[in-house]
């Protein structure tokens, strides 16, 4: 049985902040989508021709 | 005035009215406006494809059960892949929510387009939840028994029992992929009848303003702008 790439038989690590306690893990992905969401924005789009319908 | 045979029929009458709320070239289109060549309108169409991922991975499950999918290996691939479609459907949902927000994708008559994705959101949620309690795993009991206490402290733990497999189960596998896809499936109607939403016309005025700035050597076109989502449209934009 291969073993995991990343090993998972430890306690998570959280974040705490007044109520809202998140893991390590969800901030990683919350920070993920913010990145996607200005990337998104931000990147150029491929065209194919300069006249854009497609 | 005689009235016709297509009158009298209710399928006539309805065939009629949806043809004239999308007809072809709207319900199939094979172009559309110049602004949507953005990466921030790719988000749609990948939770759309997750979404499908889910449901075919979700139906081979459910047709092999819990003994397949945890103790062979090609159950347990298939049960990794339904689960982690389901965590890049929640990604890119939330991502496009966020888009859609501050583009106020609702303008021009597409309320109905942003109510129907926000319910998407809300009944996508306890379809998640219930697929989590019926892993048919500890992890799974545990889930069960904590939000059994949230349900409660709700008010609605009478009628939604966590704890109640049978129940969760059904809905999970039944009910709510059933409202999932039928609202999701009215969400891009609408979409195909009202039209992408236009970006805002300040852009498009900076857009204007900006190509007046530049120098007349290079020729005074607006066309002449580089780079970037064009504010103006080609093809077939409906403001």
């Amino acid at each position: 049985m291969l073993a995991a790439v990343f090993n998972l038989n430890h306690h998570a690590s959280y974040v705490h902040w007044h109520s809202i306690s998140l893991s390590v893990s969800n901030v990683l992905v919350i920070a993920a989508m913010f990145v996607v969401f200005f990337a998104a924005i931000l990147l150029p789009f491929p065209r194919g021709s300069r006249k854009g319908s497609s | 005035m005689s009235v016709s045979a297509e009158d009298r029929s209710w399928t006539g009458r309805v065939r009629r009215r949806a043809v004239a709320a999308l007809p072809p070239e709207k319900l199939l289109p094979d172009k559309q406006p110049s602004y949507v060549s953005s990466w921030i309108y790719v988000l749609g169409v990948v939770s759309l494809s997750c979404l499908v991922v889910v449901i075919a991975s979700g139906t081979i499950l459910a047709l092999k059960g819990p003994e397949w999918w945890h103790f062979t290996s090609v159950g347990h691939f298939f049960n990794s892949i339904h689960l982690w479609a389901v965590e890049l459907f929640f990604f890119s949902m939330v991502v496009h929510l966020w888009g859609k927000y501050w583009m106020a994708a609702w303008r021009g008559g597409r309320a109905r387009v942003w109510i129907t994705g926000a319910v998407t959101f809300l009944v996508a949620i306890p379809c998640a939840l219930t697929g989590y309690v019926s892993q048919q795993n500890f992890d799974a009991q545990w889930i069960s028994t904590q939000a059994k206490d949230a349900m409660n402290a709700a008010g609605i733990g009478a009628f939604f029992n966590l704890m109640n497999f049978g129940q969760m189960y059904s809905y999970h596998v039944l009910l709510l992929p059933v409202l999932v896809v039928l609202i999701v499936s009215a969400h891009v109607l609408l979409v195909r009848r009202h039209g992408v939403v236009p970006p805002f016309e300040l852009d498009e005025k900076l857009a204007l303003a900006r190509a007046g700035m530049v120098p007349e050597a290079g020729g005074g076109s607006a066309a002449a702008e580089p780079e970037g989502p064009a504010p103006g449209v080609d093809g077939d934009a409906q403001p």
